[in-house]
């Protein structure tokens, strides 16, 4: 059993990981639509001549129009480029209000209104890119047979529900994910299912979205939970996320693409939750949990994914924990007890004090109330080792979610939370716990 | 810009500890932290996190300093120091120093121990940064 790895398309300055660690690694990558419209030369380039025939799905993200506009407008108030962009791709319904009204259901009841969003939605997923790659020079080195110029599925038009909305959510994004089977008959068909939490934890709110959705004529889905950092959710919310998956699944003979997902959605994609996903999908560095509204960054720092919490942590608190544990006595102790990938490896390069490599700065001043403070940025070097050591790690967490046995997958995790809980808490590891809890319900019933 | 009280409360430890014979610098980097101050005499580094009340949020920012601290502090600007601080100060070796408001003085209430958790790389490292660094005061 494989476990499909996505990796979702941020930057084009992240271009070059889509090949990292190698051209294998990925499934294929999630593209925003916005983008699509927005960038569609640079896109055909990266998928043609950056990774040679990446596979791709098209998020038409139209969601977008239906939060307030000042979400997706600029400084000046104007709508985003790529947000007007794609507007265009859709439809004069969303250039009359994008960026001045939200859209509301009811601009979707009328079966004409829908029917033009659903075909110029996915006449936009499925010719955009692929005209582009068809027409670039490039084309002409590449072996055909390899290169996949249209989508890996259409996604029909869909919208982000909640437990207050979702009854008027629900029935347009039935009736566009039916219009679109009719449209495209013959096509590879997903529709997206963006819930919030409190959805999962009504359960008549799950019954209807999930027994409604599951219920469509379509070749899988895409799945995206507000907000679910998996590291601090309960288990009630996991328990709910993998009870909608698995019904929309109907018995693994569909896929179900987590679209941000952390170590808890790969194991529950491999043997430990019953193949609960099909794929998962990460960011190359911030998207194992997403918000539907976008909210703002804050200053970054440099972060080690930590191979036993199966977490990112602060530079500086792996500092402490590697002097907590022993594991910065030596280059080999580190490799042997945190991690031997070959970023790592090729850092620390046998003298354990390179691992400053991973936290080195630049400080810059910050306006602060209080007047100015000096706050050190991580390098762009220090960024891309951890970045690296992060896909390197992703990597051997999906092959060990799909081919080791539960026993191994279970004790992984508890030696995670046996060798850290006094040095971090318990706090700290208490997520392993509560995922085995939640993947293993028998062994602790 | 107008100055917060924690700002001015500081400025006057700074000056305190300049005259018993540290040099001392304002809003240090470490590690993406900024250290309230940095008082140096000899080859000894003392950190300090100032604050007029909060001292719980001091003692979590004094955790990135145990990596490179000879010495860590918090200063204190309440009314009084709880029994509750002293012992958790205690417990990690760190300092306790409070401004006595009716005699406008700093007094030491709990003198802090020698950090032995000290990475010497990453002291080494962030010493050279703050070298490069342009700390006018």
């Amino acid at each position: 059993m494989a476990i499909e790895h996505w990796m979702m398309f941020g930057t084009f300055a992240e271009q070059r990981h889509f090949v990292y660690p190698d051209r294998t690694t990925y499934q294929g990558t999630i593209l925003n639509g916005n983008m699509v419209a927005h960038a569609p030369d640079g896109l055909a380039a990266f998928l043609l001549e950056k990774t040679a025939g990446l596979s791709y799905i098209i998020d038409p993200m139209t969601h977008a129009f239906q939060h307030h506009p000042r979400f997706v407008s600029d400084s000046d108030g104007k709508p985003k480029s790529s947000i007007q962009a794609l507007a265009e791709q859709y439809g004069s319904l969303l250039t009359d209000i994008v960026g001045k009204r939200p859209l509301v259901p009811r601009d979707l009841r009328d079966s004409v209104a829908l029917n033009d969003l659903v075909k110029n939605c996915l006449a936009f997923q499925s010719e955009k890119l692929s005209q582009v790659m068809a027409s670039r020079d490039a084309m002409k080195y590449l072996d055909n047979a390899n290169v996949q110029l249209k989508p890996a599925a259409l996604v029909a038009p869909y919208f982000y529900m909640t437990e207050t909305s979702y009854r008027d959510w629900l029935p347009i994004c039935v009736n566009a994910a039916q219009q679109a089977r009719k449209l495209f008959p013959t096509s590879r068909l997903f529709t997206s299912v963006v819930v919030n939490q409190g959805l999962l934890l009504n359960d008549d709110a799950l019954e209807s979205v999930s027994t409604q959705l599951s219920g469509l004529d379509v070749d899988g889905y895409l799945l995206w939970i507000d907000n679910l950092d998996e590291q601090r959710a309960g288990s009630s919310v996991l328990n709910q996320v993998l009870m909608l998956s698995r019904a929309l699944r109907k018995n693994k003979s569909r896929p179900v693409i987590n679209l941000h997902g952390g170590y808890f959605s790969i194991l529950a994609a491999g043997a430990l939750g019953d193949e609960a996903f099909s794929g998962v999908t990460h960011g190359p560095e911030f998207g194992e949990f997403r918000s539907v509204i976008p909210v703002g960054g804050g200053i970054p720092i440099a972060r080690y994914y930590l191979p036993q919490l199966h977490a990112r942590v602060r530079y500086r608190d792996m500092v402490r924990i590697l002097g907590a544990t022993g594991w910065r006595e030596s280059a080999a102790i580190f490799h042997s007890n945190v991690c031997d990938c070959l970023e790592c490896k090729e850092t620390i390069n046998g003298n354990i004090q390179n691992f400053l490599e991973f936290g080195r700065g630049n400080v810059r001043g910050v306006r602060r109330s209080g007047g100015m403070v000096r706050i050190e940025y991580p390098t762009a070097e220090a960024k891309m080792h951890c970045l690296r050591h992060y896909l390197q790690r992703k990597r051997i967490e999906y092959q060990f979610a799909a081919t080791a046995s539960k026993e191994q997958l279970l004790e992984n995790l508890q030696n995670g939370f046996k060798q850290l809980e006094e040095v971090v808490g318990l706090d700290g590891v208490s997520h392993l716990q509560l995922w085995q809890d939640v993947l293993n319900p028998v062994a602790h019933a | 810009m107008i100055e917060n009280k924690e700002s001015v409360f500081v400025r006057e430890l700074s000056a305190s500890l300049r005259k018993q014979g540290f040099h001392v610098r304002t809003e240090v980097s470490n590690m993406g932290q900024s250290a309230d101050l940095v008082a140096t005499r000899g080859r000894w580094v003392t950190i300090i996190e100032a604050k007029l009340g909060d001292w719980k949020r001091a003692i979590a920012q004094c955790r990135a300093h145990e990596h490179i601290a000879d010495y860590i502090c918090i200063a204190l600007g309440s009314v009084s120091v709880s029994d509750r601080l002293r012992d958790t100060a205690s417990e990690l070796g760190y300092g306790v120093i409070h401004y006595n408001r009716s005699v406008k003085r700093f007094d030491w209430v709990l003198r802090p121990k020698l950090n032995r958790a000290v990475w010497r790389p990453q002291r080494k490292y962030w010493a050279n940064m703050v070298r490069k660094q342009n700390y006018g005061n």
